[in-house]
């Protein structure tokens, strides 16, 4: 009996925690910036910030990145930033990707999937939209033009909190 | 006692190895793992007019169709 009570713990201890609405977000030390410095939300306290998961080889992905860099510098005065965290394996794919179709977020690399592990991911792209709290408010799963309207009143309403 | 021990002996290590055996087959690919997956080389038919070119000069050749979607029949020359 003891022995099953310590195999269930274990099992439960192993199970990963998912990043959900109204919790607070969770640290990727594992992801990776160009210039080698970590990634730290902390550096983005009292922003509303979203933080985007994207792939090289997932085309919504690639869709969502002109609008978001667009939407990211027409609020950036008001308090706004992506925080955009690249999954591919090989990150120089995405390198040469955003040589050629560059945007003005700053992009971490997490070629090992430590933080998409993290956070659960469930679908690409996913997007969590962070209050200013640090408090994850929406999360939105996958890329359609209809999230356009819907993604910019959510950070609107943020921003005017 | 003696279907108790057979049950221990034999069949238990054999159903445990067999089933250790199926399960090698299944994972789950994470969301964010599958760039592999999404290449154009992993898909089912990734060349699906030149498939489809082959597969009707093939009917046309072997003067039958079925097996699969082969368009048409003919002297395969078009």
């Amino acid at each position: 009996m003891k022995k099953t009570l310590i195999l269930i713990a274990v099992l439960l201890s192993s199970a990963v925690h998912a990043a959900k609405e109204g919790e607070v977000l969770p640290q990727c030390p594992d992801a990776i910036y160009g210039n080698q410095d970590r990634l730290d939300f902390t550096a983005y306290s009292g922003k509303v910030v979203l933080v985007d998961f994207w792939a090289t080889w997932c085309p919504p992905c690639k869709k969502s990145m002109p609008f978001l860099n667009s939407l990211r510098n027409e609020l950036i005065n008001q308090g706004f930033e992506i925080v955009a965290i690249n999954v591919d394996e090989n990150s120089e794919e995405a390198k040469h990707y955003l040589a050629r179709n560059p945007v003005d977020y700053p992009i971490a690399f997490d070629p090992n999937g430590k933080c998409p592990g993290i956070f659960d991911v469930k679908a690409m792209p996913s997007s969590y939209l962070v209050d200013k709290s640090g408090k994850i408010r929406h999360v939105h799963l996958g890329f359609r033009d209809e999230d356009q309207s819907v993604l910019r009143e959510q950070i609107s309403a943020l921003l005017a909190e | 006692m003696i279907r108790k021990n057979f049950f221990y002996n034999a069949c238990l290590p054999a159903l445990v190895g067999s089933t250790l055996l199926i399960c090698q087959g299944c994972s789950s690919v994470s969301a964010w793992e599958r760039g592999n997956l999404a290449k154009e080389t992993m898909s089912i038919n990734p060349t699906p007019n030149l498939n489809g070119f082959r597969d009707h000069i093939f009917s046309s050749k072997e003067a039958s169709q079925g097996g699969h979607s082969g368009a048409g029949g003919g002297c395969g020359c078009n």
